[in-house]
C-alpha cells in the first residue's frame, strides 16, 4: 500500500511539473508574441506639445536600455501612424486620432515602412528625446535576465510626419478628392 | 514618336476628364452661449415675446481671446487644405456689397440692378460647415481651466459631423491665453480625425443633403395627381420618389414629410461626380433636383422652378418657373 502511495504521489508530481512548464513555456510565447504585435503600443499622452508636436511617454522593450530607447522611439512612430495617441489622464490633452485611417496601409506600403523603420531609417527625424539622461528608476525596468523596459518622453514632430506622409500618398488628405 | 505623343495626349485626356467634388466651405461661429453670457447680444421684441440673439460684430471688436483661438484654429485648418471663411470679414464684405449694389446704375438707361425680396434676404454670411465654438474660463481655487467645446454642424441636414471637447488641466500659473492657445492645439486633430471619417463617408456614399418639393399656389397641380409614365399609373409624389429612389447612391433617401403639396426628403445619399458633356463635373443639390426637374417636363409635362439653398439643399416648387 506504502509503495502505492509512493508511485501515485511521483505521478501527482510529474504531472504538476509537466503542467507547470507547459503554462511557463506558453507565458513566454504569448509574451513573445505581444513583444511582437503590431497593436502592442504602451503610450500615453503627457501634455499637449508646442505647435504641431506631440509629447507622450512610450515604453520600449531591449535587450540593454539603450535599444530598448530605440524601440520606444520606433514604436512612438508607429503609433503616431496606426493607432494614435490615447487623451492624457489629467485631462491635459485630447485623444490624436492616427495619421494612416486605412487599416492595411502597413501591409499595403510594407517595402516604404520597411525603410522608414530600418535602424538609423527616416522615422528617426520625426522623433525628439524630451532629455538626454538615460532612463532610471521606475523608468527603467528589467524584466528578465535578457529584457529590459524603459519609460521615454518623447516630442514627436506629428505634423511634419503626417505631412511628408501625405506626400508620400500613405495617408490621406483631409481635402483629398475636393 | 508619334506614339509617345498620342499616348500623352491619351493621359491628358483622361486626366482632364476626372472631376473634383465640390469642397464644402468652413466657418468659425462663435456659439450663441458665448456670446450672451459675454454680453455680444442683442435683444428685440417679437411680436410680444422678448428674444435675445448673439451680435457677432460686437463679440469679435471686443473679445480678444475669441479672435486669437479662431486665428489659431484657421491657420491649422488652412495647413489641412481647408482656409476658413472668416465670419468678421464676410460681415463686412456683405455690408459692403449691399452698399456698393445699392449705388450701381446702367449708363444707358439709369436702371438700378434687378434684386428680389429674396436676393435681400440672401444676403448673409453663409457657409457648408458651421464650427460652432464655445468656451470658457473656469476658477478652482486658485487654478484655472478650460472647458471647451467644438462642434462641426452642416448647415443643411444640421447634422454634427465632427466635434470635439472636454476640458482641461488645471493650472494655476498658465495665462488664460497660453490655456486657449493649448487647447486648440489639444482638440483639433481630433476634431479633424472625425471630419476625416465624415468625408471618407461622403466619398463612400455620396453627399448627404436635403431635398423639399413643394407646388406653386396658382399652378392647379397636387402632388396626388395620377400621371402615367411608361403605362404606369401613380401619384406624382410616387413618381417623384422613384425617380429620387433610382438616381441615389444605394438608393439611399428618407421621405420624412409628404402631402399633397409638399414632400421632404432627407438623408438623400447623391453622388458626388455627375458626368456632363462627355466629362465628369462635381455635383451639388441643385444639379441633382435639376435632373428631377427635367425628368418632370419631359415625362409628365410639367415646369419647374428649382431653388438653390447652398450646397446641401435646393427645392423644388412644381407647376411653374
Amino acid at each position: 500500500m506504502k509503495r502505492v502511495t509512493q508511485i501515485f504521489a511521483m505521478v501527482l508530481a510529474l504531472i504538476f511539473m509537466a503542467s507547470t512548464t507547459s503554462q511557463a513555456q506558453s507565458k513566454n510565447k504569448v509574451r513573445k508574441m505581444e513583444y511582437n504585435s503590431q497593436y502592442n503600443y504602451e503610450v500615453a499622452t503627457v501634455a499637449v506639445g508646442v505647435d504641431g508636436t506631440k509629447l507622450v511617454k512610450v515604453w520600449g522593450y531591449g535587450p540593454d536600455p539603450e535599444e530598448a530607447t530605440r524601440n520606444a522611439k520606433e514604436l512612438g512612430i508607429a503609433c503616431a501612424i496606426f493607432r494614435g495617441f490615447p487623451p492624457a489622464s489629467n485631462g491635459a490633452a485630447a485623444k490624436t486620432p492616427p495619421i494612416v485611417t486605412d487599416s492595411d496601409a502597413a501591409e499595403k506600403n510594407m517595402a516604404f515602412f520597411e525603410t522608414f523603420f530600418a535602424p538609423g531609417g527616416k522615422y528617426l527625424q520625426y522623433v525628439n528625446l524630451s532629455t538626454d539622461a538615460p532612463p532610471s528608476g521606475e523608468d527603467r525596468i528589467k524584466v528578465n535576465k535578457k529584457t529590459y523596459k524603459v519609460g521615454v518622453v518623447l516630442s514627436i514632430a506629428f505634423d511634419e510626419l503626417r505631412k511628408d506622409l501625405e506626400k508620400e500618398g500613405i495617408a490621406r488628405k483631409l481635402d483629398a478628392g475636393f | 514618336m508619334k506614339s509617345i505623343i498620342s499616348g500623352l495626349f491619351i493621359i491628358a485626356l483622361a486626366l482632364n476628364s476626372f472631376g473634383q467634388a465640390k469642397k464644402p466651405t468652413i466657418m468659425v461661429v462663435p456659439s450663441d452661449r458665448l456670446c450672451i453670457s459675454k454680453g455680444y447680444s442683442m435683444t428685440f421684441d417679437n411680436q410680444g415675446s422678448q428674444q435675445t440673439l448673439p451680435d457677432y460684430k460686437k463679440a469679435f471688436q471686443n473679445d480678444g481671446d475669441l479672435r486669437m483661438v479662431i486665428s489659431k484654429m484657421s491657420g491649422m485648418m488652412a495647413d489641412r487644405g481647408f482656409p476658413l471663411k472668416d465670419l468678421e470679414q464676410e460681415m463686412k464684405n456683405l455690408a459692403n456689397e449691399a452698399a456698393e449694389a445699392s449705388m450701381i446704375a446702367s449708363t444707358s438707361s439709369g436702371s438700378a440692378i434687378a434684386e428680389s425680396p429674396i436676393d435681400v434676404l440672401k444676403r448673409t454670411a453663409k457657409a457648408d460647415i458651421i464650427m460652432d465654438l464655445d468656451f470658457e474660463i473656469k476658477q478652482m481655487g486658485p487654478k484655472k481651466y478650460i472647458v471647451f467645446t467644438l462642434n462641426g454642424l452642416d448647415a443643411y441636414t444640421s447634422k454634427n459631423v465632427a466635434s470635439a471637447s472636454g476640458s482641461g488641466q488645471p493650472s494655476s500659473a498658465a495665462t488664460p491665453e497660453i490655456l486657449l492657445e493649448e487647447a486648440v492645439l489639444s482638440y483639433m486633430d481630433e476634431f479633424n480625425g472625425r471630419l476625416m471619417t465624415h468625408f471618407t463617408d461622403m466619398f463612400a456614399n455620396g453627399r448627404e443633403v436635403k431635398i423639399l418639393v413643394k407646388t406653386f399656389a396658382n399652378a392647379g397641380i397636387t402632388l396626388e395627381d395620377e400621371y402615367d409614365l411608361k403605362g404606369t399609373t401613380d401619384m406624382l409624389s410616387i413618381h417623384i420618389e422613384d425617380w429620387i429612389a433610382g438616381h441615389t447612391v444605394q438608393g439611399r433617401f428618407s421621405l420624412s414629410d409628404g402631402t399633397a403639396t409638399m414632400m421632404r426628403f432627407e438623408q438623400v445619399r447623391i453622388a458626388m461626380e455627375i458626368e456632363r458633356n462627355g466629362k465628369m463635373r462635381a455635383q451639388d443639390t441643385r444639379m441633382f433636383v435639376n435632373e428631377l426637374s427635367k425628368f418632370l417636363r419631359e415625362n409628365c409635362q410639367i415646369e419647374s422652378k428649382v431653388y438653390l439653398r447652398g450646397l446641401g439643399e435646393a427645392w423644388l416648387i412644381v407647376g411653374e418657373k
